[in-house]
């Protein structure tokens, strides 16, 4: 595949050299460079897993020697939280401890990998990068949008292969054959699988009412998101200008939005034909009866009306009184500007019509309102229903311009854009639809930037930093990875092993280097401090602090409190359960914005959580002291320890040695060392109704908040 | 300073100086809990001598009528149907009445500045004020203007930073034990509030009126203070073997010291929220007690012990919540609890900080997010007004007794000397000894500022002393 700039047809004879200047950058551009899978040493290959060759590259050439392996239970803890989102429990601890077989290791690997728990985990992480949210201002597709995120975890728990992962969210279909020839020689569309309709909430995300407007950013954000997610490129930054950095022309941008214009939104109702049925029949009984009330009510409200529309007629300047009197059909295109205009001025609250009326009628009216709000809601009864997106013929027909700043209204008609995208090949074909000619060119095995994303946030989510530091952005000014080869390499066996994420999960936590531990000693490492002090080559495996969600997982789960069910609405804090919500993972807690209230709860606000209006490829880790009053004063905490306590109690037999040796296992995954029980047991007193202030001090721990 | 190009679309100060020193500690706390003087620095730091130490920020969610309050004029418009344009009714053109005025107004001080008999304590104190009445924006509807007049810039197309974020994020806080930037009463938008792309540690920290003015800030009922205490010493203990194996990650050290922060603040905070210790006649300038202006009065008590303590920002929003409370499309006579709740507090703080000396080194700014019109929607209401209004300054090395600009005749547009609201942000930058035409940052890209070239002339020079 030519990686090369290439111009739409009607813009290349105006552009020549620009085109030329832009061709010798996108070289440049080492991500755009073909992947060359590496030899991985002859040596090493033999013995270990071949990413511990190209780690050790990375040691030799900086001089470092690593740290020892980690302890059984520390990585048993650590590939669990990482894999699953979840601590070891008590069995598993056990199970693992007492396998002597030289697969114990792998075989928990195989175990959380095969968990559904594994895509609630792992499906946080993309939903972080495709800017999931449950609310944006009026998303049109809120109310259904559970749907989508909760395909992204089945994917993945399916081990959907990378490619139609994303094909599906883009297009509607896994597979790149959407057509097919029937024997009489006619084409017709493949039947998508059903469910993959929800991956479409993806995109269907980006239509937003801002300010009670059609926002119009549908595409817009669709390019941004799309070009960070998937392509590791930030085309958002040429939507005003041409990109500073990159060779991504504005031209781009718009080339690459047309690819979304002629997509419109269509609304799925989720419900068997009964249901159907007999919601419209509901529909029915509700109307009949708020008829025979409305009836008389309306006749009441008339007369008092139409005397209020007078007196404010009158009230207006005399040349357009008779404009208004006029019946709506016989004005002109001009007169019926004016009325709506006045529209507002003439407009009739019950307010003001109750206080002008009699005595009588007021009590008539009010009985007639009370009946009317005894029959329940006005809404329509709802039925479940998923927001889907299409392409809509007409808009297909439609031009796509430049917009000046990204304003939808400031098209620049003389800057008309064809459907496209940045570094495309000539001569694209979108015969089988525009989105479909991209996704094919996306997802395709030669298309070196698909893979190397893709395994650099596969790398960041085990240790916290990816190889290329900016996930998404491989851009020019964003440096170049700390260890080339070793990516190079991830994405050759990523694509040769068809793009299935599991097999690339299993290849990096059965390295040498993600076993290390995140101990350091100083003396001993005192070269590696100083020659590689941000642990850039791995000699050590880096400490850190857990994101919101397992930290929340885990604090229900030492209570024995916490609800595993996957998928539907978002919770919110708050309200039930003396304001902790329920207990269920974190992963479901509602994120969002509003400009009416806030949406992201205090919790996930404290511990770094974006509200998904942006695609957040790194979430920043502070350490901050919010999150320290949340973990000393807050009622989640309070509750919990309590009912950890009584776990503790329950299952200790009131034995505090046995309790303080559970409270340590379940919490941190390991015994405490023998000073820990013994502060631990000095802070008991021999008291057992103490139990709830150790699962307070268990819950503080900085171990209990890191990964390590 | 560097460009700090990651994440795209999301700088945060703190996640930059976090990440970029692969987190060093104290930093990693960000600007919220960062020690005097440590966040200045040669881009944002004072760029020259400042006049006011701190802002107080008093807005009035909803918009305030300026020809009720502070821009008198005369009547004989009254009743006559004018050109308008229906800013509350989709921007519809259209011809309106002018409604009467039905306030009386007084030259109050030496100044004799003309005040109307809704904010009378105001006119008491009216030498200390500049009175501005020549502001427009370009949003007439309430969250567009408010996110305009918050963050300087209309939509939000980009993370814009509110203005309190802007501060907070230049010159770092004066308390340790404090946040920089605090949020009193009920805003109108999340807006109001946000860091934007400087990031979630120089957004507004909300103090939420009674005991617990932070989330999580008192420890859970049933506990001891002693008991914590030895909670506390027993989780160093128990902390310490894990910060020993991992001494050489600056992460660890950051959390004993988030810790030790979260404790100073849960003294500092309920501390500096208990007004029980303010002196009799000090409660009664605030209108504490009395039934009517006793909430806001407590707020603005607050405000100035929070100012006292280092706190750089305080935004008290009035009235917030919907579309506000001075949103007067029904009948204007809604302004007159509103303006009884907030005149003798506001006149009280004024006074307050002067008798304590601390007038001069405090920046007190009074505005909304418009005006409204003069004329109504067939109601004894106004609609909304961003053409022309008014917001004054008090305080922080303004000119008192000073009125600036002037709308036409009937009070819709500016006409004399306007300003756009930025030009606002700019004075009150210029007061803190900050550069608006500094205060740039890169982001996706593209120079983002606070104050943007193209409406505004920068500090309203005419008014500072």
């Amino acid at each position: 595949m030519r990686l090369t700039v290439r111009w739409m047809a009607c813009f290349v004879a105006l552009l020549p050299l620009l085109a030329g200047a832009a061709d010798d950058v996108a070289e440049d551009l080492w991500v755009l460079k073909p992947v060359v899978r590496p030899l991985v040493s002859a040596k090493r290959s033999m013995t270990s897993n071949p990413i511990d060759a190209f780690i050790a590259e990375g040691y030799k050439a900086g001089g470092l020697k690593p740290v020892g392996q980690a302890d059984k239970l520390t990585l048993l803890r650590r590939v669990t939280v990482d894999l699953v989102g979840l601590p070891p429990t008590i069995e598993e601890q056990e199970a693992f401890l007492h396998d002597e077989s030289p697969d114990a290791y792998e075989k928990v690997v195989d175990r959380l990998l095969g968990s559904e728990q594994h895509g609630v985990r792992y499906g946080r992480h993309w939903l972080d990068i495709l800017r999931y949210a449950d609310v944006d201002e009026r998303m049109v597709a809120a109310p259904g949008i559970h749907y989508w995120r909760d395909w992204v975890i089945r994917a993945l728990n399916d081990d959907l292969p990378y490619d139609q992962f994303v094909r599906a969210q883009l297009t509607g279909y896994r597979s790149a054959t959407r057509t097919q020839m029937s024997a009489i020689g006619v084409r017709s569309r493949v039947e998508a699988r059903p469910d993959d309709q929800f991956a479409l909430g993806f995109l269907a995300r980006g239509a937003v009412i801002r300010d009670g407007k059609d926002s119009r950013e549908f595409s817009i954000v669709a390019v941004e998101t799309v070009s960070t997610a998937f392509m590791g490129l930030t085309v958002g930054c040429a939507k005003c200008h041409d990109h500073m950095y990159d060779p991504i022309k504005q031209r781009d941008f718009y080339a690459m939005k047309a690819l979304f214009d002629p997509l419109v939104l269509r609304k799925l109702t989720l419900a068997t034909a009964a249901e159907v049925v007999a919601a419209g029949r509901a529909v029915d009984e509700v109307d009949r009866k708020r008829a025979a009330i409305e009836e008389p009510l309306e006749v009441l409200l008339a007369l008092y009306r139409a005397r209020l529309r007078d007196d404010r007629i009158a009230m207006l300047p005399a040349d357009v009184q008779p404009v208004i009197r006029k019946p709506e059909k016989d004005r002109t295109a001009a007169e019926q500007k004016i009325a709506d205009d006045y529209f507002p001025v003439l407009r009739i609250d019950t307010g003001k019509i109750e206080e002008i009326m009699s005595a009588a009628d007021r009590r008539q009216y009010k009985d007639l309102q009370g009946k009317l709000s005894q029959l329940g809601d006005r809404r329509r009864p709802s039925l479940p229903a998923f927001w889907t997106v299409e392409v809509d013929p007409k808009k297909e027909q439609e031009k796509s311009y430049v917009l000046t700043s990204g304003d939808p209204d400031r098209p620049e008609l003389k800057h008309e854009v064809a459907p496209g995208w940045p570094f495309a090949p000539a001569g694209v074909q979108f015969r089988e639809g525009r989105v479909e000619a991209f996704s094919d060119w996306l997802t395709a095995p030669e298309n070196p930037m698909f893979a190397r994303v893709a395994v650099n946030r596969l790398w960041q989510w085990h240790f916290g930093n990816a190889l290329h530091k900016t996930p998404s952005d491989f851009g020019n000014l964003s440096g170049s990875p700390s260890n080339p080869r070793l990516l190079d390499w991830l994405a050759a066996e990523f694509t040769s092993r068809g793009f299935r994420m599991k097999e690339i999960h299993r290849l990096i936590v059965t390295s040498d280097v993600y076993k290390l531990t995140s101990e350091v000693d100083q003396k001993r490492s005192a070269t590696e401090i100083a020659a590689d002090p941000e642990n850039e080559h791995l000699w050590h495996f880096p400490l850190r602090r857990l994101e919101a969600e397992p930290i929340w997982d885990a604090v229900f789960f030492a209570a024995k409190d916490l609800d595993t069910t996957i998928g539907g609405p978002s919770f919110e804090v708050g309200g039930r359960r003396d304001g902790r919500g329920p207990a269920r993972r974190a992963a479901f807690m509602i994120r969002g914005y509003t400009t009416s209230r806030d949406v992201v709860p205090n919790f996930l606000q404290a511990f770094d959580v974006d509200d998904g209006r942006a695609p957040c490829p790194v979430r920043t880790r502070t350490v901050t002291a919010p999150q320290a009053l949340f973990l000393m004063n807050s009622n989640v905490i309070d509750g919990e320890a309590a009912k950890f306590a009584e776990r503790l109690k329950r299952e200790s037999g009131g034995d505090l040695g046995a309790a303080v040796d559970l409270g340590y296992r379940v919490t941190v995954a390991r015994p405490p060392s023998r000073s820990e029980r013994d502060v631990a047991l000095a802070y008991l007193q021999g008291d057992a109704s103490r139990l709830k202030g150790l699962a307070w001090l268990l819950f503080n721990l900085d171990e209990f908040l890191y990964a390590r | 300073m560097d460009s700090p190009i990651f994440p795209c679309g999301r700088i945060s100060r703190r996640s930059f100086l976090h990440q970029a020193g692969g987190g060093f500690f104290g930093v990693a706390m960000g600007a919220l809990w960062a020690e005097a003087g440590e966040i200045q620095d040669a881009v944002h730091g004072p760029h020259f001598p400042a006049r006011a130490k701190s802002v107080i920020s008093l807005f009035m969610c909803g918009g305030v009528s300026h020809i009720d309050t502070f821009d008198p004029k005369d009547n004989k418009w009254a009743g006559k149907l004018i050109d308008a344009v229906g800013f509350g009714d989709n921007n519809a053109e259209m011809r309106r009445p002018v409604i009467a005025c039905r306030r009386k107004f007084t030259r109050h001080g030496q100044s004799g500045t003309p005040v109307s008999d809704w904010f009378p304590h105001v006119g008491g104190v009216i030498d200390e004020v500049a009175v501005v009445r020549s502001m427009w924006c370009h949003e007439g509807n309430h969250f567009p203007a408010v996110i305009e007049t918050c963050t300087g810039h209309r939509g939000r197309a980009f993370d814009h930073p509110t203005f309190g974020s802007w501060v907070s994020y230049s010159l770092g806080t004066a308390n340790k034990n404090l946040p920089t930037f605090v949020n009193l009463g009920r805003a109108s938008s999340p807006v109001q509030l946000t860091g934007g792309y400087l990031g979630a540690g120089v957004a507004a920290t909300p103090f939420q009126p009674g005991e617990t003015p932070i989330p999580n800030l008192k420890p859970p009922k049933g506990g001891t203070s002693a008991e914590r205490d030895r909670q506390m010493q027993t989780l160093q203990e128990l902390n310490r073997e894990f910060r020993e194996h991992h001494a050489i990650e600056s992460d660890i050290a950051a959390r004993a010291g988030a810790y030790e922060l979260a404790a100073r603040m849960q003294l500092a905070a309920p501390e500096v929220v208990d007004l029980s210790g303010e002196p009799q006649h000090v409660r009664e300038l605030y209108g504490i007690g009395e039934p009517a202006t006793d909430d806001f009065g407590r707020q603005l008590l607050l405000a100035r012990r929070l100012s006292e303590k280092g706190v750089r920002f305080v935004q008290v929003c009035h009235a917030g919540g919907g579309n506000g409370g001075w949103d007067a499309h029904g009948d204007i006579e809604t302004h007159g609890p509103l303006c009884r709740a907030t005149d003798k507090p506001i006149a009280g703080l004024i006074r307050d900080l002067k008798q304590r000396g601390l007038l001069d080194e405090t920046l007190i700014v009074w505005s909304s997010e418009f005006g409204r019109s003069p004329w109504s929607q067939n109601t004894t209401g106004r609609d909304h007004n961003p053409r022309g209004y008014t917001a004054w300054m008090a305080g922080g090395g303004v000119k008192g007794g000073v009125v600036h600009g002037a709308t036409d005749d009937v009070g819709y547009r500016a006409v004399e000397s306007p300003h756009y609201y930025s030009d606002l942000h700019a004075t009150i930058l210029h007061q803190l000894g900050l550069d608006y035409q500094k205060m740039e940052i890169p982001v996706l890209g593209r120079t983002m500022r606070l104050v943007e070239k193209e409406e505004g002339k920068g500090p309203i020079r005419a008014i500072l002393s």
